[in-house]
């Protein structure tokens, strides 16, 4: 009883600095969960490309897939009632349902440096994959991700900072697309991190590649959407409830797709949860969201390199929160490109 | 000159003509902006009066093509496998939300009873069964005496006070037992409740929800991203969940915390497929994560059905249904918490210093 009272006040005298300073924020995203590399690959022809994320050593990953349209490769395997519970890389990546190409050199990299699943003859790398759609961004739409990208991504992967904004899978990306692929805002690659004074790590990365606009929760503001023509956003949420014609979204336009995770320890039936709850990420930062015309996917992984207990909806929830913030990095972070401004680009 | 003002009126009452003929659907919005503005849809409450807690039933004459997303990790469900595209695709009579935890399943019994008596149902080679799926929601602990829970009796006289009229928010029916914020514990939670919501567009397309919110998480306005009720720390105020949990003070949650889940009906007037009016479910449950933080959780049972009525012909996608589902999910949600009233000791939005 008397802990009790003490560790509620613990609680109200850390909520009160917290009103005085902002939580803790992400700082170096999705790298700060220790054995995570990630590696950007982007096509110079046209604005698309790839990324990849190494996992060293051992995690255990699954899949939450909610949007309408999905592009995916290995995601049955991350069912958890499924045997393999082991990922040995995920591979995110522009151009359609070619860029499940890029997967393929991520495998023949990992293979030539003897990483896979213990497979009796050969050791098999188990590689899951989502792409998103940005064909029509930049002109030439036969410029797509091959085997070469992720290959090179893979090479590239580093556990330091990440590059944020138009490159990788972000580069062609776009958001606001209910107005029309002219009213729409450049969008591209965001990530984020959690870390609790405990240790428990929990962070995020993703392509956001929406139907719709982008969203900062916190404030309930669009940060990048549909433009009206004076460079403002006309807020798709609106134009919604205005009853207003909309640009119906196409599959071939959209998706965003992305990662959470984390240094905790857990089963893959929790690791999908976790996914399913980093999901809430997406329906926070971006409005409407999960649409037939998108192919939203999120995986998930726990590397289990930190031994201390943490719950799955303190972990889950924490994805959800990492995953907002990662999101609006992506818009926030974007440069504009192919003619398509970016948030930065207009005035505010 | 008069003639000239008589040519003036003449066109204002023609171009008045087309508004005139909107004007009721209006009007009647005005006075009615809950689900039962949905035609074809009635709402029935029936609360308890031993123990805060009740059942809401929704009752679709003619029936409605249904879906469900089911997303928290600690349901109580009643015939939603039939729900799922792939299997018989009946129409639904009606739709069961209960408090009583699994008890509470009992209720649909009541609702199913009703609809058999006035011949209501599915036809079948021998008669006709009604189609009534349910969710119910965790309220045992409030108020004491957990053995009382709603039966099939609240069940049935929810079904026979069915009506057309605007639906009754707060704490009442399936919400009458409902808290939120329980992230500190059972102590620190405020109270939930049943809210309503809905849209009319000029097309004539309407869209609406009703949601019974008893989640562990906070409830947030999405429009300014702030806690309208939640954890209170021990002085009273709004402690966040949010920041509670990205500070690492609530990572240890209270096993009593198990009590949760937010259970929603969604309607349209649109005609659906059996597989649209899934996805409309599954994009109405980004309404949760926009008003409760955390959702979605490992004790919370989170459920969304969907009925599709098909009383409007008109031409409407799924993206802007199931858009503006979410969207009034999460209104109906901040209803349910602004008209929710204080139970059992455990104090509502309206009893926090302003």
């Amino acid at each position: 009883m008397k802990r009790t009272a003490f560790s509620l006040a613990c609680i109200a005298a850390g909520t009160a600095a917290l009103t005085a300073q902002s939580p803790p924020r992400a700082t170096s995203g999705l790298t700060a969960v220790e054995g995570l590399k990630v590696g950007h690959h982007t096509l110079a022809e046209r604005p698309t490309g790839c990324t990849v994320i190494l996992v060293d050593g051992d995690a255990v990953g699954s899949v939450s897939q909610r949007g309408g349209a999905p592009g995916t490769r290995e995601t049955d395997l991350l069912n958890p009632l499924n045997m393999v519970d082991k990922v040995n890389a995920i591979v995110l990546a522009g151009g359609s349902a070619f860029g499940l190409e890029a997967a393929t050199g991520t495998v023949r990299w990992l293979e030539e440096h003897d990483i896979g699943w213990p497979a009796g003859a050969a050791k098999v790398p188990i590689v899951p994959a989502a792409i998103l759609f940005d064909l029509g961004v930049g002109g030439n739409a036969k410029v797509r991700p091959t085997a070469e990208c992720g290959y090179k991504a893979a090479a590239a992967a580093s556990a330091g900072p990440i590059q944020e904004g138009s490159v990788g899978a972000g580069a062609g990306a776009t958001v606001g697309k209910l107005g029309g692929a002219n009213r729409s805002t450049k969008s591209g690659l965001g990530t984020a991190s959690i870390s609790l004074p405990t240790g428990l790590v929990v962070a995020a990365i993703v392509a956001v590649n929406a139907v719709g606009d982008i969203i900062d929760p916190s404030s309930g503001k669009v940060v990048a959407g549909v433009r009206n023509p004076d460079g403002t956003f006309a807020d798709a949420r609106k134009i919604l409830r205005s009853g207003a014609t909309l640009q119906r979204p196409r599959a071939g336009e959209n998706t965003t797709i992305g990662l959470v995770a984390t240094n905790a320890k857990m089963t893959k039936a929790l690791v999908a949860r976790m996914a399913l709850m980093a999901d809430d990420g997406y329906a926070r930062a971006i409005s409407p969201s999960h649409t037939t015309g998108d192919g939203d996917t999120i995986f998930s992984l726990a590397t289990g390199r930190w031994d201390g207990n943490a719950d799955i909806t303190t972990i889950g929830a924490l994805a959800a929160e990492a995953m907002a913030d990662a999101v609006v990095r992506a818009a926030t972070q974007a440069t504009g490109a192919a003619g398509i401004p970016a948030a930065r680009d207009l005035k505010r | 000159m008069r003639l000239q003002l008589l040519l003036v009126l003449a066109a204002t009452v023609a171009q008045a003509l087309p508004d005139a003929r909107l004007k009721p659907s209006r009007d009647e919005h005005a006075a009615n902006d809950t689900i039962t503005s949905i035609p074809g849809i009635r709402v029935g409450h029936y609360t308890l009066s031993e123990r805060p807690t009740g059942c809401t039933v929704l009752l679709v004459d003619g029936g409605a093509v249904a879906g469900i997303a089911q997303r928290g990790a600690a349901p109580g469900t009643r015939e939603t496998d039939l729900l799922r595209p792939a299997n018989d695709s009946r129409r639904v009579d009606g739709i069961v939300l209960s408090g009583g935890s699994a008890f509470g399943l009992d209720s649909a019994s009541g609702a199913v009873r009703w609809l058999d008596e006035r011949g209501t149902g599915s036809k079948t080679a021998t008669g006709r069964v009604p189609i009534v799926p349910a969710a119910v929601l965790i309220d045992l602990w409030v108020g004491g005496k957990p053995q009382v829970r709603p039966g099939a009796d609240c069940g049935y006289r929810a079904a026979a006070s069915a009506t057309r009229r605007p639906v009754a928010q707060g704490s009442v029916g399936a919400g009458a037992g409902a808290t939120v914020g329980k992230l500190l514990g059972r102590d620190h939670a405020m109270k939930g409740g049943l809210g309503s919501a809905s849209a009319v567009l000029r097309n004539g397309l309407r869209v609406a929800a009703i949601v019974a919110v008893n989640p562990l998480g906070d409830v947030i306005d999405p429009h300014r991203g702030a806690v309208i009720a939640g954890a209170r720390t021990n002085d009273g105020s709004l402690a966040d969940a949010r920041r509670l949990l990205r500070s690492g003070a609530a990572t240890v949650l209270s096993s009593a915390a198990a009590e949760n889940t937010t259970i929603a009906v969604v309607a349209t007037n649109a005609r659906l497929t059996a597989s649209e009016a899934t996805r409309v479910a599954e994009m109405a449950d980004a309404g949760y994560p926009r008003a409760i933080a955390p959702v979605h959780t490992i004790a919370d049972g989170d459920t969304v059905f969907t009925l599709a009525t098909g009383g409007w012909g008109g031409a409407a996608d799924v993206t802007t249904i199931g858009a503006l589902a979410a969207d009034l999910v999460a209104d109906a949600i901040v209803r349910a918490i602004r008209a929710a009233t204080s139970a059992a000791g455990v104090p509502a939005a309206r009893d926090l210093p302003q």
